[in-house]
């Protein structure tokens, strides 16, 4: 055996007994480097005869290649080694609860909103705010109550003064529109009211209603009820049917109570009908060209429905159990 | 209104089942609450719309059912009409009506020997089943014929009458009357009452006086049957808190053609039963019939508001049925007769009504309006909401949703107790008041939910609050509003660092709510007294006062059950809006890489965080993209009074890679005109 065979062997050998990628690394340099044994050797050739210089020189590079290449195997297979150890002592218990990421959840009111606008806007409904804190004019008179009349008693009213009051009703809004807007106009909004109610499980003194309505030519019951089973079927999910009882609202004529056919039970949702030709015409809208249709109903009573909900007072105790389950 | 059953059908003869009448009244308007089953026979218990006071009788309900069934209505028979009879009752009596606005009809009828006892069973059944209590057959006729025709009757004691005579007249001031439920009332000329020669002897059409009350004396009866204004005996029922079985018939409109013939019933009941003998004839003051109301139905008019199809034979028939008169008039316009006992029909619409009902509201069909498209869309203010909402929930908070009404709070900012408004006449405390802030309904939400051991205890809630302005105006607006006590995140087993300051949690949430719109804001020191002095400040956009944020004073948290510092904020929408519609413009992306250098100025204590913002950015102008800061530290070895802050800045130019050199031009211009302006030092350079 000669000097090159010699040397790559103890190379190889010196190889496999390496541990870490720094063994390997020591070893590199001993034999590979500037300054290691096959740099070395390959400085001898000068004292060589002249013919088998090229024949040493090739046999050294040859043994390079080779040592090379074994190197970067084994520095591969170590590395591997060291990451799978490394890997190993960074295992986690992954039953452990991750990092807490704060969860921040709307009011089961608000998500009842969105989804109802969601609809409306997409039968062609703008939403408009109006105020909370009201007149009378626009919370009765100009809804056509009659002055004193008992169709005030259904809604005992919170008055500041003898102009001012909290709005009984969304439908306040009415009159706003119609004071600057000429039809045709679908508008609706959403909001709080306040009525004296003795608070139970089904009554509040502060409860939320949307109210839609719609003034443009040959407005009929028909449309109306088309335009609930879509809103109701959209709200409620499924095809659902709209029934009308006649009731009485001094807004409306004729005046319509209308209950939905969801999950296999009438559920009474609101009061509608088609606005009353005398609130039409105090806006200046020609009733004989133009009619309107209106409904309205309770924001508590969507959410209850679909949730399951038995207890109106939950809404606005804002108990973290109850707002959890949104 | 409760009602027995047999007593409707025997009026309206249908073949139908006692929950079949209740679907079929129900499905007409006259709501059946409840059907129930008594030792009094069958019960309906009605819901009367307050338009439909006709139907506050089995006439009026019978009459409706009778037309959903297109049956014969069967009224009582075997009433012989006074009006027909001699005048004999003039020579008993005579009657005045003072204000016949009051009262436009006052009808007397004289029964003499009178013989007291009960009343027979198949009335007291009817009128138990009625929920009415048997007293005796007087009392018990009057109260029969009133629930069987709507019309309230009252008997006096005829000898008692001074002068024999009644007079309808406003009550005189001081006047005084005990009515029969043995309330002595002072009464005012706003009051109509009924009075003989001297004396009020009735509260009209509310309740009757004690001084006249039919007792086992008396022999000879005089029977009023009369018919008041609604508004004037809403009025008084009103304001003497009294509501009586008359007055809330009389609110709601008696048929005023019915005042004779109800009285004749009664007298025909009072003669069959052998308990008093009417003299014949009446008398009857009404000066002033009313005309017979008349409208012009188009039956187009009907098809086009019921959206389907109707027939004139339909629109005639069901008319007819509910007593309407109808005749063709001319190119199929039909005129229509309003029978006296509906009021509430005053124009063609509520014809339309009518026949829809008589119809069944079963027979519209699901249409969908035609015509103009209209676009839907949210209102400004909402969408600004939603931006709000939207980025309080993703930072972790709760929404919640409290009460407008309440009562006053410490909890309120007591320099501004002028600014509530409040309820006038409250029934309690909790209710006598508007908010005027957000912040006592979100504390009271964190002291229920920490008494619960709930956590997170981190809030918000966007509402109205409530600002008078003077007597007579107010302000109402949108706000949002936060509440925050302890850590947002749960307690976890993963290391987190010292809690934060808590004003500085908050001051957080108002910096994301406002960068969420976009809004150049500042903060500056403020001096609310429900706030820590030292850790609150108001928020100001475009030099107006925005909203607040702090640390609530911790005098003021003692009153709460929770255990850590609660941080607050408040902003009002509406100022919000005004910056937020004004929009951004978009800005170009760079295509240059930035040049990141920290600088750590030490700053005298007193000089604030804000200040020290202001000249870096001014220093550094244009290429200085964003500067933030990454460490505040104080304490030794710095000496006491200094602070050192370490500002990481990002420069960049929009059109060409920056060179160093050029970065530190920039970066020496800074450190210079924080020496210059605020007494900066920079050790180590």
């Amino acid at each position: 055996m000669d000097d090159i065979s010699a040397l790559v062997e103890a190379a190889i050998a010196e190889l496999a007994q390496a541990r870490s990628t720094a063994d390997v690394q020591a070893v590199e340099v001993r034999y590979l480097g500037s300054k290691g044994s096959l740099q070395a050797l390959l400085r001898t050739v000068g004292s060589l005869p002249r013919e088998e210089r090229p024949a040493f020189g090739a046999r050294v590079n040859a043994a390079r290649d080779e040592l090379t290449r074994r190197v970067a195997e084994r520095r591969a297979e170590l590395l591997r080694t060291e990451r799978d150890r490394q890997l190993e002592t960074e295992t986690v218990d992954v039953t452990l609860p991750g990092v807490p990421i704060p969860a921040g959840r709307v009011h089961p009111l608000s998500a009842t909103v969105r989804r109802l606008k969601s609809v409306l806007i997409g039968l062609g409904f703008a939403f408009v705010d109006g105020p909370e804190l009201e007149d009378y004019e626009h919370n009765f008179a100009a809804l056509n109550y009659p002055e004193e009349h008992p169709a005030l008693d259904e809604q005992m009213t919170f008055y500041i003064d003898d102009h001012r009051l909290l709005r009984t009703q969304t439908t306040a809004l009415q009159g706003r529109i119609m004071d600057h807007r000429k039809p045709p106009f679908r508008i609706a909004t959403v909001g709080r009211c306040f009525r004296y109610e003795a608070v139970d499980a089904t009554h509040h003194h502060t409860f939320h209603q949307v109210d839609a309505f719609m003034v443009d030519q040959g407005v009929s019951l028909a449309d109306l009820k088309g335009t609930l089973k879509q809103f109701a079927s959209a709200m409620f999910g499924g095809d659902v049917h709209v029934r009308f009882r006649p009731d009485y609202f001094p807004f409306v004529e004729p005046g319509v109570d209308y209950a939905v056919h969801w999950s296999g039970r009438w559920l009474e949702l609101g009061g509608a009908g088609l606005i009353h030709p005398n609130i039409l015409e105090n806006f200046g809208i020609d009733s004989e060209i133009y009619s309107g249709f209106a409904f309205g109903l309770g924001l508590e009573r969507i959410h209850m429905i679909q949730q399951g909900v038995t207890d109106l007072r939950l809404y606005l105790e804002n108990d973290l159990r109850f707002l959890r389950q949104g | 209104m409760r009602l027995p059953v047999e007593w409707i059908t025997e009026l309206a003869p249908v073949e139908a089942s006692a929950p079949e009448i209740a679907h079929a009244l129900t499905m007409a308007g006259l709501e059946v609450e409840a059907t129930e089953q008594t030792d009094h026979g069958t019960v309906l218990d009605i819901k009367v719309t307050p338009n439909r006071g006709d139907c506050l009788s089995v006439i009026g309900v019978a009459r409706e059912l009778a037309a959903v069934y297109g049956v014969a209505l069967r009224l009582p028979a075997g009433i012989r009409s006074s009006e027909d009879e001699p005048p004999d009752a003039a020579a008993f009596t005579a009657v005045e009506i003072e204000d016949p606005a009051l009262c436009p009809r006052y009808a007397a009828r004289i029964v003499e020997g009178i013989q007291h006892g009960p009343s027979p069973e198949w009335m007291q059944e009817r009128l138990l089943a009625a929920g009415m209590r048997p007293i005796s057959a007087i009392v018990d006729i009057t109260n029969y014929v009133m629930l069987e025709m709507g019309q309230p009757l009252h008997a006096f004691d005829y000898h008692t009458l001074r002068e024999r005579r009644i007079v309808v007249r406003r009550a005189r001031q001081g006047e005084t009357l005990t009515t029969l439920d043995g309330v002595a009332r002072d009464l005012t000329p706003e009051a109509l009452v009924i009075a003989d020669a001297e004396r009020p002897v009735a509260l009209a059409g509310v309740m009757g006086g004690a001084n006249t009350e039919i007792t086992e004396n008396t022999t000879v009866m005089l029977l009023e049957s009369a018919h008041f204004d609604w508004r004037s005996i809403r009025r008084t029922s009103k304001r003497l808190g009294l509501t009586t079985e008359a007055s809330y018939r009389f609110e709601r409109i008696v048929d005023p053609a019915g005042v004779v013939v109800a009285a004749d019933r009664v007298c025909a009941l009072l003669e069959q039963l052998g308990i008093g003998s009417p003299v014949a004839g009446v008398v009857d003051e009404y000066p002033a019939p009313p005309q017979t109301r008349c409208l012009s139905l188009r039956p187009v008019r009907v098809s086009r508001l019921l959206g389907y199809d109707v027939s004139a034979e339909e629109v005639t028939g069901s008319l007819s049925r509910l007593g309407f008169g109808v005749k063709d008039s001319n190119g199929g316009t039909l005129s229509v007769t309003v029978p006296t006992w509906r009021p509430d029909i005053q124009r063609e619409v509520d014809l339309v009504e009518e026949v829809g009902r008589v119809l069944g509201y079963d027979r519209i069909p699901e249409g969908l309006p035609v015509g103009a498209t209209t676009q839907g869309a949210d209102s400004e203010i909402a969408g600004l909401a939603e931006v709000l909402r939207d980025r309080l929930v993703g930072a972790g908070l709760q929404e919640v949703v409290t009460h407008s009404l309440m009562a006053v709070s410490p909890f309120d900012d007591p320099a501004t107790a002028h600014e509530r408004i409040a309820i006038r006449s409250a029934l309690s405390e909790e209710l006598s008041g508007l908010r005027r802030s957000l912040v006592p309904g979100l504390l009271d939400v964190l002291d229920r939910n920490a008494r619960r051991g709930q956590a997170p205890l981190a809030f918000f809630e966007i509402g109205r609050i409530f600002v008078a302005r003077g007597e007579t105006h107010h302000d109402e607006t949108l706000a949002v509003g936060g509440a925050v006590s302890g850590p947002i995140s749960p307690r976890s087993w993963h290391a987190s660092g010292p809690a934060p300051v808590p004003f500085f949690v908050v001051r957080g949430l108002v910096d994301a709510v406002l960068g969420a719109l976009g809004c150049a804001y500042r903060v500056v020191r403020s001096s609310d007294a429900r706030l820590h002095p030292g850790r609150q400040a108001a928020v100001l956009v475009e030099g107006r006062s925005v909203g607040v944020v702090g640390e609530l004073h911790p005098e003021l948290a003692e009153r709460l059950h929770v255990r850590d510092r609660i941080g607050i904020f408040e902003l009002n929408c509406g100022e919000l809006l005004r910056v937020w519609s004004s929009g951004r413009a978009f800005v170009g992306l760079s295509p240059y890489p930035a040049v990141m250098r920290d600088i750590a100025p030490r700053v005298p204590s007193s000089v604030p965080y804000a200040d020290v913002l202001q000249i870096v950015r001014d220093a550094g102008g244009p290429i200085l993209e964003d500067a933030s800061l990454v460490d505040v530290f104080m304490g030794p070895p710095l000496p006491e009074g200094v602070r050192s802050l370490t500002l990481s800045l990002t420069l960049r130019a929009s059109d060409r890679t920056l060179t160093d050199a050029e970065a530190e031009r920039t970066l020496e211009a800074i450190r210079t005109s924080l020496k210059q302006n605020c007494g900066a030092e920079f050790p180590g350079t």
